[in-house]
């Protein structure tokens, strides 16, 4: 631990990335901490030229602005403008013109599940959500959740919570916003928390903004669902016990995500007159170019059950070549009995609609090649090379497809 | 917690047991020295330091000026069901194992994977694989381009690599993309070139 110090790396605990099914346990929990109210009637953060109003509030702009120097110089930020404008264009659908200025969103590269939003209006969404939701409303469900967040300033209301415990101490270092927090968000397993309260606040205060964004508020127990059948289907693979309830030591600040579908299904439920815009057309369109290499970055995580429900709830009845290739990819590195047949069914199945993706040929001769059809599998790496002789894995593979 | 490669299993020790792990054994130059516990052997031109604290069962990682400026992993002897180093978390991010029947993409593909997964990356390309020899034995090289998140240094790597009696031998080169990596490299061949298995 270099820059944030081994307290820092205590408080991180209780601190805030906020959307992640299970996370550290905070103090906030307990019956005596009872979080602060803000001071009455002080303006929204979206305000137009919102100033923070104590010092408290302007230490955390201070640490939160610069934590966002380093994210915007990372290189995990995408910077595809379409996809930008697209997220920043849900956002404001959902929370409204008026509120959605307040936010500056970073699309960051990573293949976990999270979004975030820091008191100074920094928004952080990682890749891994992208390549989670399956729709407009979904996204804008997290979206509005996050903004939540921000807008009942709960970073500040957090962080007074914990410093009227630990004292002034706390001042070191308290966000973690940077793009650095991915790795111990993954090295931890879950994320760094408000209270549980705050969550569930800032759950209905989501489906509201939804709601009133025009989306259908029943997205938004549904990114909960999917996230739960994901976990179950990765520790099928593993034979393991699932995931989805864990939620007690460390790990416990938020409502589980059992609870939030209960609580979220509820409230949806008692919506009059709901919306029903999804959007799934349109989310489809603006990720359309992302599917590829984010998938690729799912494949490569070595989570097979998980990626396979994920693979399948992207195609649900159509698989495109794109995600049988992906498929091919998947079982060709698991590679247990019966996966490189099944990974040259599926590559062969992409070729078949007519892709002519030059991947397809050469995940198709490295199948075939381990499932004992060597013949087969160095035409098809010839075939691979003829269509893409600059391949970086050229000469390897004209020496695996009988040498040139 | 600045990462490199492998090394950041190092530095998750060094995090949990500091005296234990932060001892060094310099590698004389012009020495052969058996690496990784195995009967490989390679002989540096210059110093290096080896960590004590091993990256893996079978694997050990050198340095010259500190793991975030240079970094020299040997993977000797991983058999069938092995992981290239020591799994951290086998439960939520289990690595990939080795298979003898693997063929050198798929060994490639299997290192991509356990450093995504090790150092929580997405941000890493293969750039070059080929045709080499480790040693005097047949196998491959490779070379790939990384960066590490809450470190963003660019970083370039260049493994060799064969399979000898169904077990895989690899010598893996990391280095930040600007000086280090030049600076290093062409010793770094010469060790992969004199390797002996």
């Amino acid at each position: 631990m270099t820059r944030r110090g081994r307290l820092a790396a205590a408080l991180l605990a209780a601190a805030c990335v906020s959307l992640a099914a299970a996370g550290p346990a905070s103090a906030a929990d307990s019956p005596k901490s009872k979080l602060q109210a803000l001071e009455p009637g002080a303006p929204p953060p979206w305000t137009p030229g919102y100033q923070p109003l104590d010092k408290d509030e302007k230490g955390l702009w201070m640490e939160a602005d610069e934590a966002e120097r380093t994210v915007k110089a990372s290189n995990f930020v995408v910077h595809d403008e379409a996809l930008n404008a697209y997220i920043r264009s849900v956002l404001c659908r959902t929370v409204g013109d008026d509120r959605c200025h307040a936010a500056r969103i970073y699309v960051i590269r990573t293949p976990f599940m999270n979004a975030s939003m820091a008191p100074n209006g920094m928004m952080q969404v990682w890749t891994g959500l992208l390549l989670r939701v399956r729709d407009e409303a979904q996204l804008a469900a997290v979206l509005g959740h996050e903004f939540g967040h921000f807008e009942h300033r709960d970073t500040l209301r957090q962080f007074r919570d914990l410093k009227s415990k630990t004292g002034a101490m706390a001042w070191l270092s308290f966000l973690p916003y940077g793009v650095g927090l991915i790795a111990q968000f993954a090295v931890i397993g879950g994320a760094f928390e408000y209270s549980r309260d705050m969550e569930r606040d800032a759950d209905i205060e989501g489906l509201r903004f939804m709601t009133r964004g025009g989306y259908s508020p029943r997205a938004a127990p549904t990114v909960w669902t999917q996230f739960r059948a994901e976990q179950d289907a990765t520790a099928v693979a593993r034979q393991q016990k699932s995931r989805k309830d864990k939620n007690g030591g460390f790990f416990a600040t938020h409502p589980n995500s059992a609870e939030r579908v209960q609580y979220l299904t509820h409230a949806a439920q008692g919506i009059p007159n709901p919306p029903t815009r999804f959007g799934e057309t349109e989310y489809r369109a603006a990720m359309a170019n992302w599917w590829a290499p984010l998938i690729d970055d799912q494949v490569k995580l070595n989570d097979f059950g998980g990626t396979e429900f994920l693979l399948s709830s992207l195609a649900r009845d159509n698989w495109t070549a794109e995600l049988l290739y992906a498929r091919g990819e998947l079982y060709r590195s698991r590679g247990a009995p019966g996966d490189f047949d099944k990974a040259a069914g599926f590559y062969r199945q992409a070729l078949d609609q007519g892709s002519t993706l030059p991947e397809l040929r050469r995940g198709l001769g490295l199948a075939l090649i381990r499932a004992g059809h060597p013949e087969d599998g160095r035409k098809a790496l010839k075939d691979y090379l003829a269509m893409k002789p600059d391949a970086v894995d050229a000469k390897m593979m004209a020496m695996l497809a009988g040498g040139e | 917690m600045k990462k490199t490669r492998l090394a950041a299993i190092a530095a998750a020790a060094l995090v949990a047991a500091p005296v234990a792990a932060a001892n060094w054994a310099v590698m004389a130059p012009n020495q052969p020295a058996a690496v990784a516990g195995s009967t490989m052997t390679v002989t540096p031109r210059t110093p290096w330091n080896r960590a004590t604290h091993k990256i893996g069962p079978k694997a050990e990682a050198w340095t010259q000026d500190g793991f975030t400026l240079n970094e020299l992993d040997f993977m000797a002897g991983i058999g069938p069901g092995e992981a290239l180093v020591k799994e951290r978390n086998k439960k939520d991010k289990p690595l990939p194992k080795f298979s003898a029947t693997m063929t050198p993409p798929d060994i490639v593909q299997m290192f991509e994977a356990t450093d995504r997964i090790l150092l929580n990356t997405s941000l890493f390309e293969i750039d070059k694989v080929e045709p080499a020899k480790l040693g005097s034995r047949d196998g491959f090289r490779f070379e790939y381009h990384y960066v590490v998140q809450d470190d963003e240094v660019r970083r370039k790597g260049e493994a060799r690599a064969a399979v000898v009696g169904g077990k895989l031998y690899m010598i893996n080169y990391s280095a930040p993309a600007i000086h280090y990596y030049d600076t290093g490299i062409d010793e770094v061949r010469a060790i992969m070139d004199g390797a002996r298995l």
